[in-house]
């Protein structure tokens, strides 16, 4: 009884691999928020965009903005991966033609422009439930207080919209962080290329609990993080409302 | 581009395409009673009186909500099936216990569904007032009845909208069984591109699929909320 | 709750009690192969596992009286499925390594072919040293001999490892990769049959026999010594009546035997 215990906790656990192959899961955590920071600052660009293509009066341009948001949040982000990885190959000739094969034929590169993509269509989602949700009565208010359309927007709606999509946002960080896993598909040696790489030479089941206890940390200093911010900024809401 | 040659003709892909669309839909439908019914049993427990209880089932969904999806799978499959074969051989029943590879995707997606649902599940539960099963109680309705006619229907009108998201992604999630070995519909492409090299053409027909099926379950989800939803103001 | 728990423990105690270790009869065996590799094993447009080793397969089976199933298994995965008792011997054109022997139990070689680099057609050079490759970007299957290999003693290059070897030949034609290293044969017929004329095989390498062992076996669990031994015997049945023979000349113009 005590052997199989023992066999168990052996199975679960291997400090030699750590010793090891330590260095490699560091060096894919790199890699890895090096691609998530990229790609969701260059989303958040994007979904400013996209929202405010969606929420114009220009049929076309809300229409292309709501599909935009759609398809990229109704299809897998590895089948949309493959599609701009294998597809910027097939497409080689034109996109030298161009000058930007440079870029597709990186695997980094494809990566951060599908992830921006991805994670834009989920943050103006976001970004549009917030501005949705500032109350109309305070642009009213401000309207006739004779504040022009852009005052309004910068002073009063985009403050108070930010602070609501402050935890969605934090979610969507959270998200995304757990899909640029699917770059290892790709080749690129991120923290779960590196977990593979090592478990392709030990067979050594432990490396894949240990690659989850370093994202399990990561994604409990950013909860943290958020919960931190989210009172710094709300500290005006949270003051009224005990008064 | 020979878009029907392709699909269709002696060497077409279509049918691979089709068989890989059956598997995803069938892990999808198949996750559904054990993802959302082990995320509601989590959630019960989890409102229990029981500290370690509590602990336990937060600290299963901590981790499944912490990691990544296919990092979860490959836990679950590679990890489930080592677990499972020294269970068996320990126990010495003659042979190894064999895991069909469609059961493994199944029970690595329920696994984490019933994390993600069970935080779905645990606010709806709360939404449905003690009073109501104090009252049903008082008024001769025994414990399974109450469950039918009082709570659930409370419950599951909560709960649909968080439910519809985790469905969506758990459609999505179904594409990562592919890296497993298991021939879903984006394998099916990923392996008619290797033969053919015309990746563009067949991965955009699978994401058209996946975004049909996507939309598809918006429309399922408004009617079944607006279905839930009658009878309220 | 006490009660029901000792309860369960007594029976789990009982059963172990009963349990014996019996030579196994085998009727049917299951073959795991990552059918990704042309002309050795893929998937025709039907869904069906085909190849040469495939064809192999079964006539090695037919001497063997046993029925034979094929599943397809990422290579990734190919070892610790055998392990986990998914399939019951390895047929995919797994080298014989010191390393593996380690883990799985092989059969005797059934065959051995070139390693090689295959490059961009435009490559007119034939010098595949470190110190020629030096920051070129090189690519190969992961959990391979090849890997291995490019990992010892290409350090300088870039080296991008893919879950099969279909992937970093796509990636070849369409020029992301410099080089790709691979199995000789399978180079080849990808180059002939989807190359397009994009690139060319450029230089074999000499097998390193810590590395690369001596040639391809079948993998089979470490306790089926019996099923190993039926497959040796097998082995050597098709060799002397020519039916390996018949079967190599159908997909190959060199004899890949080895031995």
């Amino acid at each position: 009884m005590l052997q199989t215990l023992q066999d168990l906790a052996s199975f679960v656990f291997n400090v030699d691999l750590l010793r090891q192959y330590g260095w490699r899961l560091l060096e894919g955590l790199r890699i890895t928020a090096l691609v998530v920071c990229t790609s969701v600052t260059i989303g958040f660009v994007l979904a400013y965009f996209v929202c405010r293509a969606r929420m114009s009066k220009n049929v076309v341009l809300s229409s292309a903005a709501a599909f935009y948001s759609t398809f990229f949040r109704g299809t897998p982000l590895l089948c949309l991966l493959y599609l701009v990885y294998y597809g910027a190959g097939e497409l080689r000739p034109v996109l030298s033609q161009i000058g930007i094969w440079w870029f597709f034929r990186d695997a980094y590169y494809c990566c951060i422009f599908i992830f921006s993509i991805n994670t834009s269509a989920y943050q103006s989602e976001i970004l549009r439930g917030a501005l949705a949700a500032v109350p109309k009565g305070q642009i009213e208010a401000a309207a006739s207080l004779g504040l022009s359309r852009y005052r309004i927007d910068r002073h009063i709606v985009w403050p108070q919209a930010f602070l609501l999509a402050l935890r969605p946002l934090g979610n969507e960080l959270v998200s995304m962080i757990k899909a640029s896993a699917l770059a290892a598909i790709v080749t690129l040696l991120d923290l779960f290329g590196q977990t593979r790489f090592i478990f392709a030479r030990t067979f050594d089941f432990s490396v894949y609990l240990y690659a989850a206890l370093i994202y399990l940390v990561i994604v409990e200093i950013i909860r943290r993080l958020w919960a931190v911010m989210e009172r710094g900024l709300s500290r005006h809401v949270l003051a009224s409302a005990k008064s | 581009m020979d878009w029907f040659g392709l699909l269709f003709g002696p060497n077409g892909w279509s049918r691979l395409l089709l068989e890989g669309l059956a598997v995803t839909v069938g892990l999808a439908l198949a996750t559904i009673p054990f993802g959302f019914g082990f995320g509601l049993l989590l959630a019960i427990l989890k409102l229990s009186k029981r500290r370690v209880v509590r602990g336990l089932c937060e600290a299963y969904t901590t981790f499944f909500r912490g990691i990544p999806d296919i990092l979860a799978l490959f836990i679950v499959y590679f990890g489930l099936n080592a677990l499972l074969d020294r269970i068996w051989v320990a126990l010495q029943f003659e042979g190894h216990l064999e895991m069909n590879i469609f059961v493994a995707g199944v029970i690595a997606l329920s696994t984490v569904v019933a994390a993600y649902s069970s935080e779905v599940w645990v606010a709806a539960l709360k939404s449905v007032a003690e009073g109501q099963r104090e009252a049903a109680f008082a008024l001769g309705l025994d414990r399974r009845k109450t469950f039918v006619f009082v709570t659930w229907p409370q419950l599951i009108r909560v709960a649909l909208p968080g439910l519809g998201n985790i469905w969506m992604v758990l459609l999505k999630d179904t594409s990562l069984v592919s890296t497993l070995g298991l021939v879903d519909l984006l394998r099916a492409a990923h392996e008619a591109n290797k033969n053919t090299g015309r990746p563009i053409f067949f991965f955009t027909v699978a994401a058209l699929i996946y975004f049909a099926f996507s939309i598809l379950s918006s429309v399922v989800q408004a009617r079944l909320e607006k279905r839930a939803n009658r009878g309220f103001a | 709750m006490g009660r029901t728990i000792l309860f369960a423990l007594s029976l789990i105690g009982l059963t172990s009690a009963f349990g014996t270790a019996s030579a196994k009869e085998w009727t049917t065996v299951r073959f795991g192969m990552d059918a990704s590799y042309a002309p050795f094993e893929s998937v025709d447009s039907s869904g069906n596992i085909v190849g040469f080793e495939v064809d192999y397969a079964k006539v090695l089976c037919a001497k063997m009286k046993l029925t034979c199933t094929f599943q397809n298994q990422d290579w990734d995965g190919i070892m610790p499925s055998l392990l986990a008792d998914k399939f019951d011997v390895i047929f995919s054109s797994m080298n014989i390594t010191p390393a593996r022997k380690e883990k799985v139990l092989f059969s005797d070689m059934y065959y051995a072919t070139p390693i090689v680099f295959a490059g961009q057609a435009s490559n007119k050079s034939d010098d595949v040293s470190p110190e020629a490759l030096k920051g070129k970007v090189i690519g190969t299957q992961s959990s391979t001999i090849h890997a291995n290999y490019l990992d010892k003693f290409y350090k300088d290059s870039d080296i991008k490892l893919y879950p099969t070897q279909d992937e970093p030949n796509l990636d070849l034609a369409n020029g992301r990769l410099d080089y790709v290293m691979g199995d000789g044969l399978v180079e080849e017929d990808f180059i002939e049959k989807k190359g397009n004329g994009c690139c060319r095989v450029i230089a074999e390498i000499k097998r390193v026999p810590e590395i690369h062992g001596p040639g391809v076996g079948a993998a089979f669990r470490p306790s089926d010594t019996d099923l190993r031994d039926m497959f040796n015997k097998a082995i050597a049945e098709a060799d002397a009546d020519g039916s390996y023979a018949k079967i190599e000349a159908q997909y190959f113009k060199k004899d890949i035997r080895g031995k």
